[in-house]
């Protein structure tokens, strides 16, 4: 009974497209809202993330908290940055004071999914490995996403760049590491940014000298 | 009569029309996340809260949402909601938020919220439907609880991150990669349907799972008219 008189169908589009619009509007102002509430804690958390890699990259302990990384990081770490504030690498500076120890170098570019974001540590003669920490990648989980096991980071260290790859469980070499069973395209991924940035890098840190 | 409604709801959703070993939904994230269990714990709370949510939602605009294009409704409804969880999980608990990855996003293709916002919001009132949904998120939610408990035992040796097996237990690498988490979830399945379900399954219910309080199937919903 309530259906005597119904909506014309222009009416009814009318309608339609309106409610979408409405509801868009009023979910999109919430979320809004939630992300500029949340910007700036989400902005720390990420930078911590880079500052603990950096730390766990040049083969210092990293400690459990936030704040106590942070200070860490300020004692022992100068950014060297490009024109454009982007940093090109770190300097690691030993305990007791200006000493320079050794430098980490971001290293990025592209896996199997999408990009792969790393730090990598290397001693002051710029070839051999401190470490190497995935800050961000999408390779597939359970195969490429094992770059992030500890085996997998832990083997870098004391390695000497250009690397080769070897089967998973062999042994390797100095200028060796093993692959990922399964995940070959990740892991020449891995190797030639590897080889190609850390080049990359000691141009760009003997430069000014 | 109504608080009756209610509990069949529950009983529903956590027995004889378990999203998980029921449905077979959601499974996706329960071969994903069920490898530790802190993840797990976190996931399920992010799913209960999405699920209860967009049904309440979807619930009270159920009057007003325009038939051909509820679809995209409630999608944004849900990505909403996703999008909270994640957000929140990124500002709070970094860590664990990293570690779940994309599967906190993925939470919006979990078929459990949509089948609930289809099949359930759209012809039940607001109360029955948040009962409804977050129960149903509780469903998938002690399922996971259970395969990840199993899972980061025998495969890590550990519960949550504490390591409770002595030295002498060789952990069970296949349990914590993907395929584990298949072995583990039929052979939980099996022992269910085994053991609890045998009456339902032989009273000739086995057909049709879904004889919920309204009923009404997605398609005879809204669709064409809104006679």
């Amino acid at each position: 009974m309530s259906e005597a008189k119904k909506p014309s169908k222009l009416k009814r589009s009318l309608f339609t497209i309106f409610f979408m619009f409405a509801v868009t509007l009023v979910f999109i102002a919430v979320l809004s809202l939630i992300y500029v509430l949340t910007q700036d804690t989400i902005r720390l958390n990420e930078s911590l993330v880079v500052k603990r890699a950096v730390l766990y990259v040049a083969g210092l302990e990293v400690p459990q908290t936030g704040t106590a990384a942070d200070a860490l990081y300020r004692e022992r770490v100068v950014e060297v940055k490009d024109e454009e504030q982007e940093v090109l690498y770190y300097e690691i500076l030993a305990p007791s004071g200006e000493q320079l120890r050794s430098y980490v170098v971001p290293v990025v570019g592209a896996g199997l999914w999408g990009e792969i974001e790393s730090v990598v540590g290397v001693e002051e003669d710029l070839k051999t490995l401190t470490g190497i920490e995935f800050i961000k990648q999408n390779e597939t989980p359970g195969l490429g996403g094992r770059i992030t096991e500890s085996w997998f980071k832990e083997q870098f260290r004391g390695k000497r760049w250009p690397l080769s790859v070897v089967p998973e469980g062999d042994p390797a070499g100095d200028q060796e590491f093993q692959a990922i069973t399964g995940a070959t395209n990740t892991t020449n991924a891995v190797r030639s940014i590897l080889n190609e940035r850390l080049a990359r890098a000691e141009e760009a840190i003997q430069a000014p000298e | 009569m109504k608080s009756y409604k209610f509990r069949q709801v529950i009983k529903e959703n956590a027995g004889i029309n378990n999203p998980v070993f029921v449905q077979i939904l959601g499974i996706c994230s329960t071969l994903a996340v069920t490898n530790v269990l802190k993840n797990t714990v976190v996931m399920c709370a992010g799913l209960v809260f999405v699920t209860g949510l967009s049904n309440l939602t979807v619930s009270i605009l159920r009057k007003y949402i325009p038939g051909r294009i509820r679809m995209m409704v409630e999608t944004l409804i849900i990505a909403a909601y996703v999008i909270i969880v994640d957000v929140v999980l990124k500002a709070f608990i970094p860590d664990i938020s990293r570690q779940l990855g994309p599967y906190v996003g993925l939470i919006i293709t979990n078929c459990i919220i949509m089948g609930r916002a289809e099949a359930f919001a759209l012809s039940n009132p607001p109360a029955l439907s948040l009962v409804d949904g977050l129960s149903s998120g509780l469903g998938y939610a002690y399922v996971l609880l259970i395969i990840a408990f199993l899972r980061e035992l025998l495969g890590s040796g550990s519960i949550w991150g504490f390591r409770v097996l002595g030295d002498w237990w060789i952990n069970w690498n296949i349990m914590i990669m993907a395929p584990g988490a298949f072995f583990m979830l039929a052979l939980f399945i099996w022992v269910v349907k085994g053991n609890f379900m045998k009456e339902k399954q032989g009273g000739g219910a086995s057909g049709a799972p879904r004889t919920n309080a309204a009923g009404s199937s997605p398609q005879a919903a809204p669709a064409g008219g809104k006679s």
